[in-house]
Order: structure tokens, then C-alpha cells, then sequence
């Protein structure tokens, strides 16, 4: 059938053609050619690899297709010439290959030589893994939570770990993907060459919400991340307007066993004392010290600010758009009413934020004082 | 051979006749009915078995599979939760690579290894009947999770500590480890009866360098397992002591490295996959030759690329740990290591290629699988040399990229090698042919919808959307491809769907001629389905494609190779043997199955159940050890048999 082969031809093509459009450099956000610092641009640099492999792959497609087009039974046809091989050929066929992959071995050592190297200046960030959410902790005492802000045009240089299953700490616009195991620190490495916003997600299975362990990094240019790093290191300021001041001494009976908070004082006006271990598993819950300075929450899995008040249908707003001035008031509501139904966790093993049951009034007042933790 | 000779009836130690038997039931007669299969010894019933129950595995794994589709045919998908989505994907691996691909090649090979190298039986018939009911009831087991609390959600891989009962309390991880012991002595078993088959049992002038390649392939396959279940075993062990007894071997917080555990899977896992592709392999150098009407070009270096492969594949396995921390060494000399096995894979493909070019092509659906098969696993052959290129590999590895490369060698692969076998050796086996009409419905629908399925995983893995993941947002890039794939899918199970109404309408389809391929090996030279006993006559072997040549013959003129007898005239002239007895049926294989499930459910439920598993399982073997080699007044196994001077295999 004429038409099955030329079936075979076009789905060939087609196909090659198809792989092609996955290799264009666009503004999808966890594009892993996208190449915008100086790690994911040594790792792009190998692209050229998927070429070769489409170009081997083509030439092996024609040679079946040729075969099937040349070698087509026709009636009466003798039986063709018993051929058992061809040694030399075979020879050749076995070595060339082998050349080939010394060839494309030797760019391959030396960017593992490169992505490996300490860079002889960095800031360093300690990443921790639990789940479902990614602690990061600046040396001058800051800690933060699912967004990671870093000064634009300078590596960074990140020692992961985890504090209780393996996660992947995954930014591919910026690097490659290492492993956050407990027990073990990891050395890695980001550098964003611009100011923006880079997206990442856990690369690792690690358990119910794995799809929900996001990560967004934020690089600003050095001014604006100098002056982030000194507001994020000031305690938090006492609200004073009053359902704030409500909000705040829930959050020091209701929430202070889990998440710090710096600068908080109970109803008493004492400092929120942090010292009692948390009791969760993974033995953390995020820092909200600075919470409506950041963009995302829960796991960056949901925005904090909003385009627009009357988004509908929150569950399929996407939360990767630029960040804008309304809070997100509908979901950060929804999650302080019941956690594990917007993010699947096991609060009764102790994995995840539990159901505080609490009342309207108390969540409005949570809000109000989570809302000006700026 | 492991053959001994013997006179007479039995005789006692103590010099007496043998009027009753040792053990303490008589050994059982059945030929028909239930009976015959449970009791079977004979490597055709095992191995039909084996394919049943593999085939209902792969409908099994494939539902879980178009569930998965469908909770990611859309970004925030609400067709199942979290939690089953976590059960599914790690069912679907598991029962695919573990109650199909492995028992379908287990179904080849114990079919047609035997015929091919022109033996009666395997070694061990009774380890052979083993061996298949602890794998049917270790793959029950392994499922009852479902119906006991939850299926194991850790994935197929089953990283540490998520595997540990802190993040997994459920008992679906200890059905899924237990299962997966059980189902590894299983697969254990069956490899040492294999290779001593293979290395014992040819016929006289079978040399080892005239086998067919579908013998050379799965001798390595077995080689393959013998020393890679024992690492995977001893993972799970280690797993399994860690939830139900309190050992520590994964735990931080003990002192111990997660990275132990990836270790040992993959050291186990690598030459897994190797496990998995090589029986297809196997086939496709049987089927393109005999559809081709030219040997296999460079049989030698076929054969040795397969053995290369084996070796090789122990020096990779860490390329499955290239984003875990190992340092920049390691990682370097795996890559290197990684590069250079799909050096003699590239070989098999130009080989295959070449035996293809200057043939005379009848495009069966046998062949068309043999072709598809080149095809897609060159391309998931490629998409794994660029894994290699570790760089690379970090922003690859955990998306859909690897799921691409994968499904691509597996599904493209061993699945289409195994339905290239079963359009081929379906005459053999049940005397009737599979209809052709259906089987281009099934080769096109499972060829297209395969593409379409995980054609475009390429690319959304390399846009970033990572793997395991039970959702997707919106606004990344994955939406329209996932749905491409989850509508794929859908395909691949139409053309399931159409080779299983293939199968069961192939009753009423014509009925066998002796040799419908004009093949090439011995398993030919005999009827369709074998007897019992396989062959009249064990055939004495002269050169390679041993059937091809006493069919055909060199036109001293010419040069060309004419027909100069057909298949019933080369059997005739076998002619057949004075003496055939067989091994008898025994229900102690199934006895001695029966007791490791057992076994397993103590460890999870009630310790009392190990101690009556264990006995149940030493009683079985005792009765085992003692039962009489053969019931010396047996008439007929299937064939003439004299009672005197009679070659006993130890069965």
C-alpha cells in the first residue's frame, strides 16, 4: 500500500518537525532552554546534542523507509541473496558511533566541570525541602518561604537540604535540578542575568502535594535587593488597627507553635516565644515575619496579590502573572478555614497545616494582620 | 545433559521393589481440564499461563494508566485526588514492568526456548511450574493493597524515607515490597532452570554460536536477573525489615544515607530495562530474517552486542542519580559510561536495518511490529543518548522527557517486539492464525496512538512540567499537549482492545498449516501446537536457521536458493525416537508457592502466619524432594512410551 508508507513518511517528518517547536527558546515559565543566567546558559550551550540525535534519527527513519519502498516483495521474486554480513562494515559501523560519543563526551565533562565550580564571590541561601514548601535562609538571620529574592546579574550560592523526605530544588530558567535530601547538604548554584521572576517546582516525589511544592525566585536589581535584604531583617511592627491587634494575639495562641513570626508580642504584650519545638514532622512551618512582602503563598502555589477583586473562580486563576495590588483575600480566607482543602496535606500525621477550626470573625482578623506584615 | 539413565522400574536403597511410592500422595495423572494446568509440568502450558496472566496485566496497568490521562488531560484535573493519583502512577509502573513485560517474556521464553534449541522440556519442569505460581500469586498480592487500605504510593521506585511508614503508613508499600520478593524468587527460579536448560539441553550439533538469536538474547536476559534480582531483593528486605520491624537502614536520623536505597534499586534497575528490551530484540532478529527471506546480517555481532549490552549495563546506574548529589566525578565517569552502551545497540539497529536491505519485505503484522519496533526505539534510543549528556540530564531527569524516552524503548520497543511475537509464533502455539486485517488495525492504532501519546512528552518535559505530579497549573505551556497525549492514549487502548478481539476470534479463524511463515528455526520443525513431547525426534542441527537449510538449497547453476523440500517432507524425514518419556505433573510447585503469600501476610498482619507459611512452605519441598522421579506404569504422557531402559529427566 503506497499509502501506508507514505504514512510512515509524513508521521516521520511530522514528527521531527514537532520535536523541533519543543526546542524554541519562549517565555514559558519553567522552559528549560530559556537560559537566563549563566548556569542554564552553560547547560544550553549542549542543545546542540538534541540536533545530533534528530539528525541520526532522520537518517535511521530514511534508511527503513528506503528499505520498505526498495525491498517490497513483488510476486515471482527469487529469494534474494543469502547475505550473513560484511565484517569491515560492520567494524565501521560499530567504531564510528564510539567517535561520535567521544566527541560529544568531551563538551559534556567540561560543563560538569563548570556547573560544579564555587563561583569566588556569591551570597549564600540555605534552601530546606519539607513538605510541601521550600524554607530559604539569608545569613543575615532572615528566613522566608516559597519565593526566593536575589540580587539580578550575581551568582548565589545555595546549600540544600531537606528536613524530611528527598525533594529537587528545580529553577530551570536558572540551572539544572539538585536533590534536597536529608541529612545531606548539596552545593548548587543560580544566577538570573536580569530582573524578573523565575519558576520552579519540586523535581522530586516526595509525597501528596508534590505537585504543589513551588518555588518562585525573584531577582531584583542590586539597589532594590539591597534595600529588600535590610526591611527583611527588621521584626515585624505591631499593627495597630484594632482587628489587626486581634489578628495578632489569635496568631500568638493559634499559630505561634508552628510559624515564626519576629517582633510579635502576645495579648499580654510579651514576645511570642519561639524556642518550643514545632510539632510537625518536618519540625518547621514558613516564617511569615515579612508574609505581604512576598507574592505568593501555600507552597507558591497561589497568588497573594490579584489583578483584579472580581477574578472568578480562584481555583483556575493562574498564578503566574505579574504581581498586582489586591490582596488575594478569597483563597488566603479559604486556607485559614480548612488548609488541606486547598492543598492536599496530612495534617493528622503531622504533615501539613492542620484545621484550626476558627471562627469567620477570627480569620477576618488573621487577614488583617497577616495583610500588613509588609 | 541432565539426563539419567535408568532401568526398569524404581529402585529402593534397600534393594526392594517399589510397590509404593515415598511420598505420600501419588503423583497426579491429569492430561485435561483444571486439573492438567494447576499439576502441569510442561513448559507450553507454563508458558501459556505466564501470557494470560500477563496479558490481563497489561489491561490492569493499562487502566491505570488512561486514569492518569485523564486527570491530566486538564491542568487542574478533579478526577481523581492527590492520593490515588500517588497509587496509580506507582501501580501502573510496577505492574507493567513486573506482571507484564517480565512474565510476557517469561511466556516467550519458556515457550519457545525449549523448541529452539530442540529440547523436550526445560531443566527443572517443576521449578519451571514454581516459578509461575509464586509470580501469579506474588502479583496478587501485590494488588491486594487495593482492596486492603490503599495500593502503595510511593512510586515504582520507591525512593527513601518516603517509602518509610512515617510518610506511608498505609500497608499498600509492604503488599507492593512482599510482593515484589515473591515475585523475584520467582523470576530467580526460572533463571537458573533457563540457563542450565540452555547450556544442557541443545540438541546433538546445536552449537552455542548456531542458536537463534531469541535464545541468545534471553540466555543473557537470564544472566541479567540471576544477578540483579538478588540486589533488588536485598533493597527490599532492607525496606521491608525498616516498616514492619523497626530497623533504621533509611533513616537520617539513624546515621543512615538516603542514597543507599537509590543505590541498590538501580544497580538492580539499570539492568532491568536491559531485562526488559533484550527478549524483543530476540524476537525482532527471528521475525525480520524470516520476513525478509535473508538471515540476520552479522549474527556475530548481534549476539555479542547483546552479551555487551549485559555486561555493560551494570556500569550505568548511577545516570538515574545524576540530580542526587553524587559529586562531579561520579557523575562524569556515568555519563562516559552511559554514552557508550548505545554502542552496540546502535549496532543491533543497523543490523537489523541490513538485514532488512536487499530482502524480499512481506509486511505481515509480525513484520510491521519487527519495523515499528527499529523505528521508535531508535527514537527513545536517542532520547536516551542525549540523557547521557548529564548536564543536560539535570534539567531533563523527573519531567516528562525521561517518561518520553522510556515509553518510547517500552512501549515502542519490548511491546512491540512482544506483539511482533505474538502475530508470529500464534500459529505455533494455538494452531490457528491471527486474522491480518485486524492485526493492521492493531499495528496502526497502537503506532499512531503511541505518537500522539508520548510523542509530545518531549516537549513538555522540556518545558518544565516535572513528572509524578497529580496537576499542572495552567499558563506553563503543558495545557494543549497533555491533552494531545491523554487523547493518544485512548488510541493505544482501541488497539488493545482490537488484538484482544484478534485473539479470542483467532479460534474460529482458519485452521494451521505446518509452517505458514516459511521460517527459518526449529521450533517449526515440529506441528502447531507441539506435542507434549515437542519433537518426534530430536533433530540433529548443522548450521544456523537450521529449518531454512534443509528446505532450501544453492542452485549449483544459479548460485540462487531454491525450494527443494516443504515443511511435512522435512518432517517426515525426522522420523521419530524409540524412547520419550516425559516428566510427570506434581502439585508440590503450587504447594510450595502457596506458602509464600502466606508468609507475606504474617509479616504485615499476624507473626503467627510467617511460622505457618514457613512450614507450609518446608513441607511442600519435602514432599517435593521425595516424590517419585516418574510413576513407572505411566502409559501415555502425550506420545509412545516404552516402559524399559528409559531416559529420566530429574523433574
Amino acid at each position: 500500500m503506497m499509502t501506508a508508507r507514505r504514512l510512515k513518511l509524513a508521521g516521520a517528518l511530522g514528527l521531527g518537525l514537532l520535536a523541533l517547536t519543543g526546542c524554541s527558546n519562549n517565555d514559558n515559565p519553567q522552559d528549560t532552554f530559556g537560559a537566563d543566567g549563566h548556569y542554564s546558559k552553560l547547560i544550553a550551550d549542549l542543545n546542540w546534542v538534541y540536533i545530533a540525535a534528530i539528525v541520526v534519527g532522520v537518517i535511521v527513519g530514511v534508511a527503513v523507509i528506503l528499505a520498505l519502498i526498495k525491498f517490497r516483495e513483488r510476486p515471482g521474486a527469487p529469494v534474494p541473496k543469502q547475505v550473513h554480513g560484511h565484517t569491515s562494515l560492520e567494524l565501521t559501523w560499530t567504531i564510528l558511533p564510539a567517535l561520535v560519543l567521544a566527541v560529544v563526551a568531551v563538551p559534556t565533562i567540561a560543563t560538569i566541570v563548570k556547573l560544579n565550580e564555587k563561583p569566588k564571590q556569591c551570597m549564600t541561601i540555605q534552601v530546606v525541602g519539607q513538605q510541601w514548601w521550600w524554607e530559604f535562609s539569608y545569613n543575615n538571620g532572615v528566613t522566608t518561604a516559597n519565593e526566593m529574592v536575589i540580587p539580578a546579574g550575581e551568582e548565589v550560592c545555595l546549600k540544600i537540604t531537606s528536613r524530611d523526605v528527598i525533594h529537587s530544588f528545580w529553577v530551570p530558567r536558572l540551572n539544572g535540578k539538585k536533590d534536597a535530601v536529608p541529612g545531606r547538604v548539596h552545593d548548587w548554584y543560580i544566577a538570573a542575568d536580569n530582573p524578573g521572576d523565575y519558576w520552579g517546582q519540586c523535581a522530586e516525589f516526595c509525597g501528596l502535594s508534590h505537585a504543589n511544592m513551588r518555588i518562585r525566585v525573584r531577582a531584583l536589581p542590586k539597589a532594590d535587593f539591597d534595600k529588600w535584604y535590610q526591611d527583611q531583617a527588621k521584626p515585624a511592627t505591631t499593627p495597630t488597627e484594632a482587628a489587626a491587634l486581634r489578628g495578632e494575639n489569635i496568631y500568638s495562641q493559634q499559630c505561634a507553635s508552628c510559624h515564626v513570626i519576629k517582633g510579635a508580642v502576645d495579648a499580654a504584650g510579651n514576645p511570642v516565644d519561639f524556642s518550643k519545638p514545632v510539632p510537625l514532622v518536618s519540625g518547621a512551618a514558613p516564617n511569615l515575619t515579612h508574609f505581604a512582602s512576598r507574592s505568593v503563598f501555600a507552597g507558591a502555589t497561589f497568588p497573594l496579590y490579584l489583578d483584579d477583586p472580581a477574578t472568578p473562580d480562584i481555583d483556575e486563576s493562574d498564578p503566574y502573572t505579574a504581581e498586582h495590588p489586591i490582596l488575594n483575600r478569597p483563597r488566603l480566607e479559604a486556607w485559614l478555614r480548612n488548609p488541606s482543602a486547598n492543598v492536599p496535606m496530612v495534617p493528622d500525621d503531622e504533615r501539613g497545616m492542620p484545621n484550626l477550626h476558627l471562627s469567620e470573625s477570627q480569620i477576618d482578623d488573621l487577614v488583617a494582620y497577616l495583610a500588613g506584615l509588609k | 545433559m541432565a539426563l539419567i539413565e535408568r532401568k526398569g522400574q524404581l529402585e529402593l536403597g534397600d534393594g526392594g521393589d517399589r510397590a509404593e511410592p515415598i511420598g505420600v500422595f501419588t503423583r497426579p495423572m491429569a492430561e485435561t481440564g483444571w486439573r492438567s494446568w494447576v499439576t502441569t509440568v510442561d513448559h507450553k502450558k507454563i508458558a501459556i499461563m505466564y501470557g494470560v496472566s500477563a496479558i490481563f496485566f497489561f489491561v490492569v496497568g493499562g487502566i491505570e494508566a488512561l486514569l492518569i490521562r485523564l486527570q491530566l488531560a486538564q491542568p487542574n484535573g478533579k478526577v481523581v485526588s492527590a492520593q490515588l493519583y500517588n497509587e496509580l502512577f506507582t501501580m501502573h509502573g510496577t505492574t507493567m514492568i513486573f506482571l507484564f513485560v517480565i512474565p510476557i517474556g517469561a511466556a516467550f521464553m519458556n515457550y519457545f526456548i525449549p523448541l529452539q534449541v530442540g529440547a523436550r522440556d526445560v531443566a527443572f519442569p517443576r521449578l519451571n511450574a514454581f516459578s509461575f505460581w509464586a509470580f501469579i500469586f506474588g502479583a496478587i498480592f501485590l494488588n491486594l493493597g487495593w482492596f486492603l487500605g490503599g495500593a502503595a504510593d510511593g512510586g515504582w521506585f520507591m525512593y527513601a524515607p518516603n517509602s518509610g511508614t512515617l510518610f506511608s503508613p498505609s500497608h499498600g508499600i509492604d503488599f507492593w515490597t512482599l510482593g515484589l520478593i515473591i515475585t523475584g524468587i520467582a523470576s530467580t527460579a526460572g533463571a537458573v532452570n533457563l540457563i542450565v536448560t540452555v547450556l544442557n539441553m541443545r540438541a546433538p550439533g546445536m552449537k552455542i554460536m548456531r542458536m537463534p538469536v531469541f535464545t541468545w538474547m534471553s540466555l543473557v536476559v537470564q544472566f541479567l536477573l540471576v544477578f540483579a534480582l538478588p540486589v533488588i531483593t536485598v533493597a527490599l528486605f532492607l525496606l521491608m525489615f525498616q516498616r514492619n520491624f523497626g530497623a533504621t537502614f533509611f533513616n537520617p536520623d539513624a546515621g543512615a544515607d538516603p542514597l543507599l536505597w537509590q543505590h541498590l534499586f538501580w544497580l538492580f534497575g539499570h539492568p532491568e530495562v536491559y531485562i526488559l528490551i533484550l527478549p524483543a530484540f530476540g524476537i525482532v532478529s527471528e521475525v525480520l530474517p524470516v520476513f525478509s527471506k535473508k538471515p540476520l546480517f552479522g549474527y556475530p555481532f548481534v549476539v555479542f552486542s547483546g552479551a555487551a549490552i549485559g555486561f555493560m549495563g551494570w556500569g550505568v546506574w548511577a545516570h538515574h542519580m545524576f540530580a542526587s548529589g553524587l559529586g562531579p566525578i561520579s557523575v562524569a565517569v556515568f555519563s562516559i559510561t552511559t554514552m557508550f552502551i548505545a554502542v552496540p545497540t546502535g549496532v543491533k539497529i543497523i543490523n537489523w536495518i541490513a538485514t532488512m536491505w536487499g530482502g524480499r519485505l512481506r509486511l505481515t503484522t509480525s513484520m510491521l511490529f519487527a519495523i515499528g519496533l527499529i523505528g521508535m526505539f531508535t527514537i527513545g534510543g536517542l532520547s536516551g543518548v542525549t540523557h547521557a549528556v548529564s548536564p543536560a540530564d539535570l534539567q531533563q531527569t523527573d519531567t516528562y522527557y525521561v517518561v518520553a524516552h522510556f515509553h518510547y524503548v517500552l512501549f515502542g520497543g519490548a511491546i512491540f517486539g512482544f506483539f511482533a511475537g505474538f502475530y508470529y509464533w500464534w500459529p505455533k502455539v494455538f494452531g490457528r492464525m491471527l486474522s491480518e486485517r485486524l492485526g493492521k488495525w492493531n499495528f496502526w492504532l497502537m503506532l499512531i496512538g503511541m505518537n500522539l501519546t508520548f510523542g509530545p512528552m518531549h516537549i513538555v518535559g522540556l518545558q518544565g512540567q516535572p513528572r509524578r505530579t497529580y496537576r499542572y497549573a495552567p499558563g506553563m505551556g503543558f495545557d494543549m499537549w497533555n491533552k494531545v497525549e491523554s487523547v493518544g492514549a485512548f488510541i493505544i487502548a482501541l488497539g488493545v482492545l482490537v488484538f484482544l478481539i484478534n485473539a479470542i476470534q483467532s479460534r474460529k479463524h482458519k485452521a494451521y498449516e505446518l509452517d505458514p511463515w516459511d521460517a527459518r528455526t526449529l521450533e517449526w520443525m515440529t506441528t502447531s501446537p507441539p506435542q507434549p513431547h515437542n519433537f518426534d525426534a530430536i533433530p540433529t542441527v548443522h548450521t544456523l536457521d537450521e529449518f531454512f537449510h534443509r528446505k532450501y538449497d544453492e542452485d549449483p547453476a544459479t548460485g540462487a536458493m531454491i525450494k527443494v523440500k516443504e515443511a511435512d517432507q522435512v518432517l517426515e524425514e525426522m522420523g521419530r525416537d524409540e524412547h520419550i518419556h516425559m516428566p510427570s505433573p506434581s502439585y508440590w510447585p503450587i504447594a510450595v508457592a502457596f506458602g509464600l503469600p502466606i508468609l507475606a501476610f504474617g509479616v504485615i498482619y499476624s507473626h503467627i502466619l510467617i511460622v505457618v507459611g514457613a512450614l507450609m512452605v518446608l513441607g511442600s519441598l519435602y514432599g517435593w524432594a521425595m516424590e517419585p522421579a516418574t510413576e513407572p506404569d505411566s502409559g501415555g504422557h502425550g506420545g509412545d512410551v516404552a516402559p524399559s531402559t528409559e531416559l529420566v529427566s530429574h523433574g
